[in-house]
């Protein structure tokens, strides 16, 4: 009996370690270009600008974002944020980085569709002053 | 040198407060049912946990399995033994598993006797603290379900197998965390009357008791081998209460007692022996001082730097090297050196005739203090500062079943300020500091040595060395990084 639930047991990892995994995030036919001012980023305030293109590299207007910084670890209070758009399919918007460490930046996109993603964008090792 | 029968396992000389004479509460820790009772929430709290981090999200703060287990879990853990007693091994829902475990298969195998130490227990709590830091497991969910998983496995393993509470005394590494805490709690399980327990035939707080035919346990003794009259001190009590339900004198207490006393004192103890003889348990005791400064030492910027430098000077890019020679040089060389030293002084010029060794052994009992005020203000840390946020952790692991009826997440809630907190972690610091050194002056003044004061000294230097470092630590900016080489 006991040999039979550790065998249940290690075949439930085995399926674990090969997939069924939740994927990282959606991925629709969009394209997201980042990057983050200062970089290397450092602790204090941080401006986030992002590109988004559809399939054909088309300039995506019109969409809302919503940005969230995380800390790796839990238990830590996450900054908020909103991207607007500055240029065609090109938003900007401020965050701060409360403590160095690695981060992760969440972007709430609800496209001119009504379509919604939530890509992530780890920010690792963000320094001290 | 061991003692006579310290004032734990003497007769009270004042009546001291026992917990099972207070109204309400006194009751429901004498219930037979009691322990199950605060099992089966934390179980139900255990398979979420598995759950969520296993399928939820893969960010450690939106997933109930990082949050609850690093930030919660840790923190209410060291104040609750910090108040109280050990009341998590009490409540472990993984015993819970091996009590429904057992009624499918019977363990018949009894426990290597080479392996009834802890030796094996201290390895595997520095084999946590070092998967922990190379793995990050505060960043990562699913490893984080993973190692709950594993431990879950393993009792079934090991308890299925070997007879008696073997997991709990020889292997558990959060129990052994939670043995050495507790010897700095304010509570105790233990006889309430001496001169009761002299006339008893039957010692049935350890061997409990079987129906007419001698077949059917009907009610169990201790498990881990402690007999109540000469049980002194909280090391391997589980706080399982068995004892309370198998005394038919109702003649144990969950008494108070003075916090490290137990650690003053050097009695035979039951299922134990002396601490002074116990090499493993002296060890065990230095892992967890200097395991709180390490797991501290993992979550702040210098120690990066320490990684880099060393990455360079051995030309090695992967970390397990790296974080090994860290861990090899704080777990084992610094503290054999340390206290290797101040043994030598000790007797060389406070003229103990004790021999090096025994005298390591003797006084790493008293570190211990300083060593929870480190996992106190570590720990404190993370759960006062981050309180607040299971409630919108667990407001998306029930939204995310479809079923929002907690609401949207509230993410913004977090905890009390840092400003608030870190008066609290120096407090924390102090009170080690103060505990460690009241211990060794209670240990040097025992020692048989001519001058107590110089045998005092070498340990009041250790302990005010790690009480330093223990501050500096606690003042460095927070760097939560899982890129060590980077």
């Amino acid at each position: 009996m006991l040999g039979i639930m550790l065998a249940a047991l290690g075949c439930v990892a085995v399926w674990q370690m090969i997939g069924c995994r939740k994927p990282a995030a959606a991925s629709p036919a969009i394209a997201i270009v980042h990057e983050i001012a200062p970089w290397p980023a450092r602790v204090g305030a941080a401006t986030v600008t992002l590109r988004l293109s559809d399939a054909g590299g088309q300039a995506v207007s019109g969409a809302r974002i919503a940005l969230e910084a995380d800390m790796s670890h839990a238990g830590m209070r996450p900054e908020f944020g909103e991207a607007r758009e500055i240029g065609a399919g090109r938003y900007q918007g401020r965050l701060a980085f409360t403590m160095a460490g690695d981060w992760v930046i969440l972007m709430r996109i609800t496209l001119p569709g009504g379509q919604k993603l939530e890509p992530q964008m780890p920010v690792k090792g963000v320094r001290a002053n | 040198m061991p003692t006579a029968p310290s004032s734990s396992s003497a007769p009270a000389e004042s009546p001291a407060f026992d917990l099972l004479k207070v109204p309400v509460i006194g009751p429901f820790f004498g219930w037979r049912h009691a322990r199950t009772f605060l099992q089966i929430p934390l179980l139900i709290v255990g398979i979420a946990m598995i759950a969520h981090g296993l399928f939820g999200p893969t960010l450690a703060p939106k997933n109930l399995a990082t949050t609850v287990s690093w930030v919660h879990f840790r923190g209410a853990l060291v104040l609750v033994l910090l108040c109280a007693g050990n009341l998590f091994c009490m409540a472990c829902p993984f015993m819970l598993v091996r009590q429904l475990a057992r009624r499918l298969f019977r363990p018949r195998r009894t426990w290597p006797r080479k392996l009834r130490n802890k030796w094996l227990s201290a390895g595997l709590f520095a084999l946590i603290l070092f998967v922990y830091e190379l793995f990050d497991l505060w960043s990562s969910p699913w490893w984080t379900a993973w190692l709950i998983v594993a431990y879950f496995a393993s009792i079934l393993a090991i308890d299925g197998i070997f007879k008696h509470a073997v997991f709990c005394k020889f292997v558990c590494p959060i129990g052994q965390f939670n043995f050495v805490a507790s010897t700095l709690s304010p509570l105790e399980v233990k006889v309430r009357d001496q001169d009761v327990c002299v006339p008893c035939k039957t010692k049935d707080c350890i061997r409990g008791r079987r129906d007419p035919s001698g077949l059917v346990v009907i009610q169990r003794g201790c498990e881990l081998a402690l007999f109540q009259p000469s049980k002194a001190g909280n090391m391997d009590c589980t706080f399982c209460l068995e004892c309370i339900q198998a005394c038919p004198h109702d003649n144990v207490g969950i008494l108070s007692r003075p916090p490290a006393s137990e650690l003053m004192t050097d009695p035979r103890r039951s299922g134990i022996g002396f601490f002074s003889r116990r090499k493993d348990i002296a060890a065990l005791a230095l892992v967890f001082t200097f395991g709180a400064l390490l797991n501290a030492f993992g979550m702040v910027s210098p120690v990066y730097a320490l990684e880099s430098w060393l990455g360079r000077v051995l030309h090695v890019s992967h970390e397990a090297p790296v974080l090994g020679l860290i861990f090899v040089f704080s777990l084992i060389v610094e503290p054999v050196l340390m206290l290797g030293l101040a043994a030598w002084l000790t007797r060389v010029w406070a003229g103990s005739r004790r021999a090096t060794l025994p005298l390591i052994v003797r006084y790493a009992y008293g570190l211990v203090p300083l060593g929870f005020g480190m996992w106190l203000a570590h720990y404190s840390f993370h759960f006062l500062t981050g309180i607040l946020t299971l409630i919108p952790v667990t407001q998306n692991a029930v939204a995310s079943l479809g079923r929002p009826f907690l609401g949207e997440p509230l993410w913004t809630l977090t905890g009390v300020p840092t400003r608030f907190v870190q008066p609290l972690e120096m407090g924390f610091l102090v009170l080690g500091l103060a505990g460690s050194l009241l211990v060794t002056h209670r240990l040097a003044q025992d020692e048989a040595a001519p001058h107590p004061v110089r045998a005092f000294i070498p340990w009041a230097a250790i302990c005010l060395l790690l009480w330093v470092a223990a501050v500096w630590l606690i003042l460095q900016p927070m760097e939560m990084r899982a890129t060590f080489m980077g």
